[in-house]
């Protein structure tokens, strides 16, 4: 059932928190480097499915393989170690830790994996620079603007050189000018490092920086990777 | 009217506030509650202590009735002999009595005359001798107990007392005529030194509770914070939303009013039931005095309001959000230096306090006070500058760090419970010890030598030598230094105003004289002449009648007892005489010694017994055991524990409130840190939950939260510490002691480590809820 060459993929997920269903019977695939954006209403399961396929959430039935390893059946320290080594996360908003500086926060994933500090302060230095914001390195995070937040997310999300990227309205907090420069930056950074994007959003305008789409509707994924 | 508007409408948001806002208000309510329920408490303490003095007062003997000789015998009168004893530690208080008359005075709380064989028992005492727990006590009380004494007759709820009837109870053999009850008179005042302990217990336990009550106030501060900004964007000026946040404060703090009165008067009907290191209380007695109590109903919302308003300057309240100002202004130390310095100063110009003088307390307390808050003034800015000292480390720790780094004010205000606890602790502790030394030397007993000490007036030297025997025979004694005394006079004829020289025989084996003289050595039969050390007056007066190879009365009663026969002996031109040692008691006996070789004691026409006992200690209920026998020689025998005086028993009374108030103390200081963290990690549940998302072990974010803890806590204990041991050595100073013992910070150090370990345990079951992922949901 799996697409071929999906580096993550799944099949027929159900997911329900009590009696409100939030997914049911969803399916989904990306491929290394690709970008794929996961749009659809307000309440319609999208960050479910992302929670989901991050590992975050166990759905409670389907099928979930990432690198062609059953995700589902995984537990939490195994998950949890996949989603320090392999994913990174872009979210909203509250994302960064307000006590550390910039530069800490983007250090952070690789402090988690053993990297030493120095090292990890040095690649992290890295990234801000690719993502233009290395000027706020020395800065708490409720010391910078929200663009600029955002982008010191998306070089956290990118340190680790993570094979996916798994990003939840990361423009939903900026207005359009702010919002699509974290696109640029967020797609040509993933796709220069040959990472998959998994992108979360319910705006067709940011949608547009992904490779394909799809839409989820009540719970329900239409993915034409599925399709027979 | 424009105060009472936006005091109205914060006190609408406490109340409306929906369940987030009623969980606040409730967390609140509940914290104060506790807050003022123990100030209640403390309140009530002059109360109570009234109380207790007042019924012990109204069951002494009428001052009438104390010389014997003045009270004549009548229909109301009483015989009675105090027949006190202690029982695993715990003191047992009654009375041995005998009508006179058909109408005997009834003490209070008792309703009949207890005949002989019969005893009026308290509640405690009659369930402890009807239990199994108490069958050794039943040997020594073998009385039938027939009525209750009632509340009225008793000091607390738990106190083991009796009243138990006689019939061969008679003057001579120790029974006091007694023709009333009630003694009128004060109590025996306080110490000078024991003062200063009152008055240091008072501010060392009170103001942790103060800081809690301003750290409840201040729970959920940051939600109300943005509640506060939502309504500038809607118009309001800073001012309105300060008056809104006092409105609030003033709601949850009247509501934690109610709840710790609430707390106070439930918690009050249980008290008679609770027993801590023999201490209780009748549910009546724990009654607040008006002045601090009306202080409390008026303080503790005006502190509220105040705290809150103190707290809101650091933040700028802005419609867009709130900007805090504490990460970024610098703490000054200018205006905190000088508070512990001044108090320090204040104690050392008030002075030694000497023995006797009375003491004046207000000094003391406010140099105390000064001291103690100062340090709690000081911990914020010492806090701010160790962390913003501490770099690197592994994540965990950088994680606290920069936690510290960025708000260390709600750390702190909870350590600084902390801070004047253990600093006023270490102060007290050292008072104690330099003070509890010295009251040993004024004792000067040995418990090394003989733990328990026994004296009675046996009249006949056969019945003072079955009575040493029988203590030997005792299980689990392993000596006794026993003699049988008597007073001895020079034979001859007196005029009317002359005094025949007397001194004292004691009886003993070698063993008992060589503990009670120096005595190289001993030999049945010895006989020796002890003079007391450097004293050449008393020891000529002993050599009058102590003349080697003369004659000695052995029967002074010969004198005024007509009919009395003369018993003489001649005490051996070989002995020796020898210097005094004191006893295991401290005192020195004198006059002359001689072994049972030499004088066979049961001859001796009149006689007392006193007798030190040594016993194996390993041996359970060995006390016991002793008392046992002393009571199965004469019921009403003293069986004193040695050290065991007067006025240790007041100096325990007191450390016994210092531990018990030091346990709620450090109790309400952990929960008050505990309620800080939980409410910290409510506020954070987003973030937790993206960490995590990340791939954050849990372990990792547990250490954080244990440093996040332990580094406010080590810096609060080294201030706390220092400023501990000098407060301490400031106090022994003023009580004209030297410092003993310096590392009695280590106890409370280790409390402070152990705090910190079960406050970072019970708050990681929420942790582990907050690390959930439902935290990035967000529709």
């Amino acid at each position: 059932m799996t697409p071929a060459g999906s580096l993550l993929a799944a099949h027929d997920l159900r997911k329900a928190y009590g009696s409100t269903p939030a997914l049911d019977g969803a399916s989904f695939s990306v491929h290394p480097g690709e970008v794929v954006a996961v749009l659809g209403p307000s309440g319609s399961g999208k960050s479910t499915l992302l929670h989901c396929l991050a590992g975050i959430v166990v759905p409670d039935s389907g099928t979930l393989t990432y690198a062609g390893r059953d995700l589902s059946g995984m537990s939490d320290a195994e998950r949890s170690s996949l989603r320090r080594g392999d994913f990174g996360f872009v979210f909203q908003f509250g994302q960064l830790v307000p006590e550390l500086t910039c530069l800490e926060n983007v250090a952070l994933p690789l402090r988690l994996n053993g990297v030493k500090r120095k090292q990890a302060a040095r690649t992290a230095l890295e990234w801000l620079e690719r993502l233009e914001v290395d000027d706020t390195a020395a800065k708490r995070p409720g010391e910078v603007s929200g663009g600029q937040g955002q982008r010191v997310a998306v070089a956290r999300a990118l340190v680790a050189s993570p094979k996916v990227v798994f990003a939840d309205e990361p423009t939903g907090a900026l207005d359009s000018l702010n919002g699509e420069r974290v696109m640029e930056l967020l797609t040509e950074s993933a796709r220069s490092a040959g990472t998959a994007v998994v992108l979360v959003t319910h705006e067709a305008r940011v949608a547009a920086y992904s490779d394909r789409d799809i839409v989820v509707r009540d719970g329900r994924v239409r993915d034409p990777e599925f399709a027979v | 009217m424009t105060w009472l508007r936006d005091l109205g409408i914060g006190m609408r948001f406490a109340a409306a506030g929906g369940r987030e806002g009623w969980a606040r208000t409730a967390l609140t309510a509940v914290g104060v509650g506790l807050g003022v329920a123990m100030l209640l408490v403390a309140s009530s303490v002059p109360h109570l202590l009234d109380q207790r003095s007042e019924r012990d007062r109204a069951r002494k003997e009428a001052p009438v009735s104390r010389a014997t000789e003045d009270v004549p015998k009548s229909d109301s009168t009483v015989l009675r002999v105090s027949a006190a004893t202690e029982y695993r530690g715990l003191a047992v208080e009654g009375f041995l009595m005998r009508a006179e008359g058909a109408r005997p005075v009834l003490p209070p709380g008792v309703a009949a005359f207890p005949e002989s064989g019969e005893m009026a028992a308290s509640p405690a005492l009659r369930d402890l001798l009807a239990s199994s727990e108490g069958a050794l006590l039943r040997e020594r009380l073998p009385y039938r107990v027939t009525s209750t004494i009632a509340d009225a007759g008793l000091r607390s709820p738990g106190e083991l007392y009796f009243y138990a009837g006689s019939d061969s109870l008679t003057p001579a053999t120790g029974g006091h005529r007694l023709a009333g009850y009630g003694d009128e008179r004060g109590g025996e005042p306080l110490q000078p030194v024991l003062v200063v302990l009152v008055i240091l217990i008072c501010v060392v336990l009170l103001a942790p509770v103060a800081i809690f009550i301003a750290t409840a106030v201040r729970f959920g501060g940051d939600r109300r914070d943005r509640r506060l900004a939502a309504l500038r964007l809607v118009g309001a000026d800073i001012r309105t939303t300060r008056r809104i946040a006092a409105g609030e404060a003033l709601f949850g703090s009247v509501l934690g009013l109610l709840t710790g009165a609430v707390l106070f008067l439930v918690g009050r009907r249980f008290v008679g039931r609770v027993e801590v290191w023999g201490h209780s209380a009748f549910p009546s007695d724990l009654t607040p005095s008006v002045w601090p109590a009306t202080l409390i109903g008026v303080g503790v919302p005006s502190a509220a309001v105040l705290v809150t308003l103190v707290a809101m300057r650091a933040v700028v309240v802005e419609p867009l959000g709130v900007v805090r100002g504490g990460g970024s202004h610098r703490r000054r130390l200018w205006w905190r230096l000088p508070m512990p310095v001044v108090g320090l100063a204040v104690l050392v110009l008030t002075g030694r306090v000497d023995e006797f003088t009375p003491v004046d307390p207000y000094p003391i307390a406010v140099g105390a006070v000064l001291v103690l808050v100062g340090l709690a003034l000081l911990l914020p800015w010492l806090v701010g500058a160790c962390v913003d000292r501490l770099h690197g480390g592994p994540l965990p720790w950088q994680l606290a760090v920069r936690r510290l780094q960025l708000n260390s004010g709600a750390a702190s205000r909870a350590v600084s419970g902390i801070t004047v606890a253990v600093a006023g602790a270490v102060a007290l502790q050292m008072l104690f010890a330099a003070v509890g030394d010295e009251f040993e030397q004024i004792t000067g007993q040995d418990p090394s030598r003989a733990q328990f000490h026994t004296f009675s007036e046996t009249v006949s030297g056969d019945a003072a030598t079955r009575t040493i025997e029988a203590f030997r025979s005792t299980r689990g004694v392993e000596a006794v230094i026993g003699t049988v005394e008597t007073y001895v006079t020079r034979p001859g004829k007196y005029g009317k105003d002359e005094v025949a020289p007397t001194t004292t025989l004691s009886v003993g084996d070698c063993a008992t004289l060589k503990e009670l003289a120096e005595i190289g050595s001993c030999e049945e039969g010895d006989s020796f002449v002890v003079h007391p050390r450097g004293d050449k007056e008393a020891s000529d007066w002993i050599d009058e009648t102590a003349r080697k190879g003369e004659e000695i009365e052995l029967n002074p009663t010969r004198d005024w007892l007509p009919g009395a026969k003369s018993v003489r002996w001649i005490l051996p031109a070989d002995t020796r005489t020898v210097t005094a040692a004191p006893d295991p008691l401290g005192e020195e006996r004198r006059g002359i010694m001689t072994t049972v070789g030499a004088i066979d004691p049961r001859t001796l026409p009149s006689a007392r017994t006193t007798a030190q006992i040594k016993v194996d200690e390993g041996v359970e209920d060995v006390s016991e055991y002793v008392r046992n026998t002393a009571a199965r020689i004469d019921p009403g025998m003293r069986v004193a524990t040695l050290a065991s005086t007067e006025r240790e028993r007041q100096y325990a009374s007191v450390q016994t409130g210092l531990r018990l108030g030091a346990v709620a103390m450090l109790i309400l200081i952990a929960a008050s840190m505990l309620i800080s963290q939980l409410e910290q990690l409510r506020e954070r549940k987003r973030l937790l939950s993206v960490l995590v998302a990340f791939g954050t072990r849990r372990v990792t974010l547990g250490w954080s939260v244990l440093w996040q803890t332990a580094v406010p806590v080590a810096v609060g204990l080294l201030a706390a510490t220092a400023g501990g041991l000098g407060l301490g050595a400031v106090l022994t100073w003023m009580m004209g002691k030297t410092v003993t013992q310096w590392w009695l910070f280590l106890p409370m150090a280790g409390a402070g480590a152990v705090l910190v370990v079960a406050v970072t345990l019970l708050s990681l079951p929420l942790l582990w809820r907050a690390m959930r992922p439902d935290g990035l949901r967000t529709e």
